[in-house]
């Protein structure tokens, strides 16, 4: 009997399944053949739902495909499995979580796909392996800083006046106009970002390097102005809120 | 995740924030932003042309609690130096006093942009050349 341990060691798309020995698709959650739960093997979200990577998703196609495999992943159906089956399908259910949780979300499933070709974007990547040359520099627009800063001093000129006591309609006004106003650069960035979506999947489908790399440059642009607005509408709303 | 008390101190009672002229030809003006978590930081130095000394070192800072400390701390640390002596400074520097956790990293690394940036700004602004090195060349031609 395999154990988890050599399972792992053992992935990509030659691994075989424990218990007939068949031949495995990447990711594979069951074996096609005898239909036995198979050891996690490290693969990607989109393989979980066996889908090329891809942006522009059949979200549909999505949600069914997850309601099928949940129910299939269901404990009760391992009831009287092997206590290592069980594991299994443990890992396998919080594994399809995931993957569903991150491929139905736009902004996220952009962020894993890019960092699935190698971006370094995210959090964890925040100022890491910068070369000295590059200090004092910033990866973000100089006229993008300009106007987020900006803002920034009217959203808190207009917080300031807010803890002042100032509850006239004119400030409340002006931070709705301020929300409606981040909003709708928000929701521009998502229509631009959805355009460099089917460019890169052409790109991808068509193997044109050239162009998938263009279309991932722009992307993590317009990724960064968003992260930006993001913080700025929560800011804005939490003021609306108070 | 739990702040030292150093960064909370510098948090509650931030040193130095404020504008400078940026019109003004003795200061220099460094705007930097973190994308990953939306910071965005504004450091600016007033500089004695006779001297090079940063007299007067100001902030503003929109982000985390790390990133507004990583920006008080190195406007404190910059005044009354040399600008060659600020560059000087490192983003390590600010992590150790500050007890930054790895995951802030990047606010001190933020910090020593601004402070680059700045200088940058104040070099361009009077014609100074971009490193020590060049600043001999040129003395010496």
């Amino acid at each position: 009997m395999l154990n988890a341990q050599e399972s792992t060691i053992t992935t990509a798309a030659s691994a075989a399944c424990w218990a007939c020995s068949a031949q495995l698709e990447a990711a594979a959650l069951f074996c096609a053949q005898c239909g036995k739960i198979q050891p996690p093997s490290g693969g990607n979200f989109f393989a979980v739902f066996e889908l090329v990577p891809r942006l522009n998703l059949d979200l549909g196609m999505l949600e069914h495909q997850f309601h099928r495999l949940s129910r299939k992943l269901h404990p009760d159906r391992f009831a009287r499995a092997s206590a290592e089956e069980k594991e299994w399908s443990l890992a396998q259910s919080s594994l399809l979580n995931d993957a569903y949780r991150t491929l139905k979300d736009p902004l996220a499933r952009t962020y894993y796909l890019l960092k699935l070709n190698g971006a370094e974007i995210g959090e964890e990547f925040a100022g890491r392996n910068r070369p000295e040359n590059e200090m004092g520099t910033s990866r973000v627009p100089a006229d993008l800083l300009e106007e987020v800063f900006e803002l920034n001093m009217q959203l808190e000129e207009m917080r300031m006046g807010r803890k002042m006591g100032e509850v006239d309609e004119q400030l409340q006004s002006d931070l709705k106009q301020a929300e409606k106003k981040f909003l709708g650069l928000e929701d521009e960035v998502d229509e631009k970002l959805h355009a460099e979506w089917t460019n890169w999947d052409e790109a991808a489908e068509s193997g044109d390097e050239t162009a998938r790399d263009a279309a991932q440059k722009s992307m993590i642009a317009l990724l960064d102005r968003r992260r930006y607005l993001s913080n700025l509408v929560r800011d804005v709303t939490e003021t609306l809120g108070e | 995740m739990a702040y030292s008390d150093k960064v909370v101190d510098h948090y509650n009672n931030p040193r130095n924030v404020g504008t400078l002229d940026k019109g003004s030809a003795e200061v220099g003006t460094g705007l930097v932003g973190a994308p990953e978590c939306g910071d965005v930081m504004r450091l600016q130095i007033r500089v004695n042309p006779e001297t090079q000394v940063i007299e007067e070192a100001k902030f503003k800072t929109f982000g985390c609690g790390s990133a507004i400390a990583s920006s008080s701390l190195a406007t404190e640390w910059i005044k009354g130096r040399k600008v060659e002596e600020a560059l000087a400074i490192k983003n390590t520097d600010i992590v150790k006093e500050l007890s930054l956790p790895p995951v802030k990293i990047h606010c001190s690394v933020l910090a020593e942009d601004a402070i680059r940036a700045a200088i940058g700004d104040w070099k361009k602004k009077n014609g100074v050349a971009e490193t020590a090195e060049a600043v001999a060349v040129t003395a010496a031609h």
